[in-house]
């Protein structure tokens, strides 16, 4: 067993060094995170995990009002790839999510935009945003949870599996 | 049971001694001579009394002196000798009254002539019962030691201070006592008495004292608030015209010739002069502040005490005395900044002239620097003064300072054959400060000067919007030395402003030239110019036509460009016409824009009329209607509702008589200030926080100031974070556990 101090330094600087070449992108993230903290959208929110890496990022997502998902919020990861914006970031729910496009356990999420729909003048924006409409409105063509699917038409026994798998966030710090 | 040897030994002692009283006379003629001279001796030796027997016949001397004689061949010298010192023994009491009378009388009159009376009468004793001198050396000295040592032993525990009075009293007197005026010329003769009695001796270290003390007198009372000259020349003459004459009596007596005067008197007069420096400096110290605030005048008693300085290490008293003096009377909260910076300038100034090398500057100037960081107002003051705001008359620059380009720290040239090293007392984060101007020194006071190009252009911002003839040569030149002291690049943007002036003239022609029109907008580069205060009031009226109009004229000129119109900055000249009288005034646009309104209808609520120019708070509302009432074109009514006045009414009527305000009452601040820009940083800021906060939970402090980082611009330390998070949990929008803080739920 080791006692020496956690070796952050190294790993801050080799993570920065795989960032490296990576400037464009870096600076394009830089203003998509300025893009986001000064507009006001209701209900979501992101920021990355450390100051160390911009590519690693923690959302937070609560339900539109009105829809069966409101007053409820959801972590979300997003990482970006070293190629961002021409790939797509990868996105998956933090906090289980019961959701028919939502892996519950896993929390892969199944929406076209973030596989082959995906074009570069989206944003971590306009993810969010159709992250949280897809809360309200599912695409219960594709499934990832079938049986969530198959609840979607019946709100009150879809209500309770749902707050069944739902967990208030804790305060404690995430990352 | 002496044995025969014993008995013989006696014998012979005795007869030894015999012969050697007898000196080898025949018979005891020998003794007989003997015994007569003992008498003879003893009766010229024995100490009289002064006070009571006249004094006595001239002595024999020949008769004394076979007298002595034959003692001494007898070897009876030591014998007779302390018969006599017996005798003086037994006569003390008389010297022991006469002390005590003395010294009671100066106990009651406080008059040291008393005293000086006293040595006199104790030297007549000293000679009356002195021994002839003929007597030889060993009974003179043994005589002078017996008697001081009497002498010394009676005098009671208040002389000292007595002869302190005394001692005093020979000095040359100070211009404060100068009301004694009957006083004869001081008793210089007591100095030969106290050499007699040894006094001079004894009290060696009072008499310094005294002189010490006279000369801390006449310096305090000489020198004190008088800055304008030079005291120290003068002060030295004084001690070679009138105290060295009395050194000479106390320290150069035995002189013979005055070089051996000089020689003697070398070490205690450098120790005066020393003396004379060291009150001086101590004196100037304590009142360095006001010697400051009157620089230049006081350039003098700055002069001098560099000098004094130079002989006494009083360096670190001036610094603290400084330093106290400013943290008292300069750094709080009462004292305005610009009376600060003054002062600074000043004290840069002074201490320059005192101490070159700025060890004593850089030590005092610290805790003023420090404290002009904090005042917000500190920029604001520099940069008027740069630009020559001569609002108060006098710049802290100087005029006949060359101007020169601001000086940053550079690295010591070693290389240098005039280098030299720091001084000794200078403290670890000493910088060599290069003689530099006194904009640099202000400037550096702060670590960047970006503030300063940004408060200038806010300034100039002002100035150019407030400037209405179209004259900005004064701008223009400002600008020009500007440049030298911060350098083309920085001014850059200054320099687009200026010529936004000149070309909104030129446009302003050409557009007139096509299509005439009432306004003469100025037209400026958005980019280039401080942010202004932003309105939504839309003109009403005319004002509107006339704004569209000229921007269709100002497109066909320039088609790649457009106006947007900020209506509400500018004056406007306007006639109101009424029915029985013209108003002719020269009012704000918002005033203009309220009255258009009355174009309309004659009864408004303010509050219809504020919904039809949007944007408009009520306060600046009520206060462009004001003007109008006292203008005498509209009237207030109850709730707020005016009404237009088509003839004019009767004073009276109106109720409250008005003292007519200037027509353009203060021109509303036109550019956003560098502290409301900082607001609006700090609004961008805190988004960022609450993303953070948001999607990451509590977070502490050092965290959250890492992750600002992201934020573009950021340069706040911990410490305004801190101050920042803290405004932000006293309005309830963060809590804080544990040194972790998070958002407030609601």
């Amino acid at each position: 067993m080791s006692l020496a101090p956690p070796r952050s330094s190294t790993k801050t600087s080799v993570t920065g060094s795989t960032t490296e070449g990576a400037g464009s992108v870096t600076r394009r993230l830089s203003s998509e995170l300025m893009q986001l903290m000064m507009s006001s959208s209701p209900g979501i929110s992101a920021f990355p995990k450390s100051d160390a890496n911009l590519f690693e990022w923690v959302g937070t997502i609560e339900g539109a009002p009105g829809t069966i998902y409101a007053g409820l919020t959801y972590k979300i990861f997003i990482t970006f790839p070293p190629n961002y914006p021409y790939v797509a970031p990868n996105i998956k729910f933090e906090s289980p999510c019961y959701h028919p496009n939502v892996d519950l356990t896993s929390g892969a999420i199944c929406l076209d935009i973030l596989q082959d729909k995906w074009s570069a003048v989206y944003s971590v924006q306009t993810i969010l945003l159709s992250l949280q409409s897809l809360l309200g409105e599912p695409n219960n063509a594709s499934p990832l949870n079938t049986e969530a699917a198959g609840l979607w038409d019946s709100p009150s026994e879809y209500k309770v599996q749902l707050m069944r798998a739902y967990r208030p966030i804790s305060d404690g710090p995430s990352a | 049971m002496a044995t025969d040897a014993v008995r013989a030994q006696v014998a012979a002692k005795w007869q030894d001694s015999f012969n050697r009283l007898n000196r080898g006379q025949p018979g005891i003629t020998g003794l007989m001579a003997l015994s007569e001279a003992w008498n003879i001796a003893s009766e010229f030796l024995h100490p009289r009394d002064l006070t009571t027997t006249p004094t006595q016949k001239e002595p024999n001397m020949s008769a004394i002196k076979i007298a002595f004689d034959v003692l001494s061949k007898s070897r009876m010298l030591p014998m007779i000798l302390e018969s006599f010192l017996e005798d003086m023994r037994k006569q003390q009491h008389l010297i022991t009254a006469e002390v005590n009378t003395y010294m009671s009388e100066f106990e009651n009159s406080s008059d040291p002539r008393v005293i000086g009376r006293l040595v006199h009468r104790l030297v007549e004793w000293y000679k009356a019962w002195h021994p002839a001198p003929e007597l030889g050396h060993t009974i003179l000295s043994a005589y002078t030691l017996s008697f001081q040592t009497h002498v010394f032993s009676v005098l009671p525990p208040s002389f000292p201070r007595a002869f302190k009075a005394l001692v005093t009293s020979t000095l040359p007197k100070l211009a404060s006592d100068e009301d004694q005026e009957d006083e004869e010329p001081p008793d210089m003769s007591v100095w030969g008495s106290f050499e007699t009695l040894g006094l001079v001796e004894r009290y060696e270290s009072l008499i310094a004292s005294v002189c010490y003390e006279h000369i801390e007198a006449y310096v305090l009372e000489e020198c004190r608030g008088k800055w304008s000259e030079s005291m120290l020349t003068g002060l030295r003459e004084w001690m070679a015209t009138k105290v060295v004459p009395w050194m000479v009596y106390s320290y150069a007596r035995g002189a013979k010739t005055p070089d051996e005067a000089k020689h003697m008197l070398q070490g205690v007069g450098s120790r005066f002069d020393f003396h004379i420096c060291k009150t001086l400096c101590d004196l100037r110290t304590s009142e360095i502040f006001d010697i400051i605030i009157d620089y230049p005048d006081s350039l003098n008693a700055l002069n001098d005490l560099r000098e004094c300085l130079q002989r006494v290490d009083q360096r670190a008293e001036l610094v603290s005395t400084l330093r106290y003096a400013n943290k008292k009377r300069l750094l709080h909260p009462g004292a305005d900044t610009k009376d600060i910076l003054t002062q600074y300038v000043s004290i840069i100034r002074c201490l320059r002239i005192i101490d070159p090398p700025g060890v004593l500057l850089f030590k005092v100037a610290d805790p003023i620097r420090r404290y002009l960081r904090e005042r917000s107002d500190t920029i604001r003051c520099i940069v008027a003064s740069l630009v020559g705001d001569g609002e108060s008359g006098d710049s802290l620059v100087d005029e006949n300072e060359p101007i020169q380009p601001l000086q940053t720290a550079e690295v010591e040239d070693y290389a240098d054959p005039h280098w030299e090293p720091e001084p000794i007392d200078a403290g670890p984060d000493f910088r060599t400060n290069k003689p530099s101007d006194v904009i640099s020194t202000l400037v550096s006071i702060y670590d960047s000067r970006d503030l300063f190009v940004k408060e200038l252009q806010v300034l100039l911002a002002q100035r150019l919007l407030a400037t209405k003839d179209g004259n900005f040569e004064k701008e223009r030149r400002n600008i020009e030395i500007l440049k030298v002291r911060f350098g083309e690049a920085a001014l850059q943007v200054c320099e687009v402003m200026l010529k936004d002036m000149t070309d909104s003239r030129r446009i302003d022609q050409h557009v007139q030239s096509q299509k005439a029109s009432v306004i003469h907008p100025t037209i400026i580069s958005r980019h280039f110019w401080p942010p202004l205060q932003a309105t939504n009031i839309v003109m009403p009226g005319q004002l509107q036509e006339m704004q569209e109009s000229y921007a269709k004229e100002f497109t066909t000129f320039k088609p790649d460009k457009k106006l947007s119109w900020l209506p509400h900055l500018g004056t406007v000249h306007i006639d109101v016409e009424l029915t029985d009288r013209t108003v002719s005034t020269q009012v704000p646009p918002l005033e203009a824009a309220f009255i258009e309104l009355f174009l309309e209808k004659d009864l408004w609520t303010i509050e219809d009329l504020v919904a039809k120019l949007g944007g408009v708070d009520k306060a600046s509302a009520l206060k462009s209607l004001g003007t109008w009432v006292d203008l005498g074109v509209l009237k207030e009514e109850e709730d707020f509702k005016y009404r237009l006045l088509e003839t004019a009414e009767a004073e009276t009527s109106g109720g409250r008589a008005h003292a007519p305000r200037p027509a353009i009452a203060e021109e509303p601040l036109a550019v956003v200030t560098v502290q409301q820009q900082q607001a609006e940083q700090m609004r961008v800021f805190w988004k960022f926080i609450e993303g953070m906060l948001t999607n990451l939970g509590s977070l502490s402090l050092d965290r959250i100031q890492t992750m600002l980082k992201f934020a573009p611009t950021y340069d706040r330390n911990i410490d305004q974070l801190g101050a920042f998070m803290e405004a932000a949990r006293r309005e309830g929008l963060v809590t804080v556990q544990d040194g972790m803080w998070k958002l407030n739920k609601k």
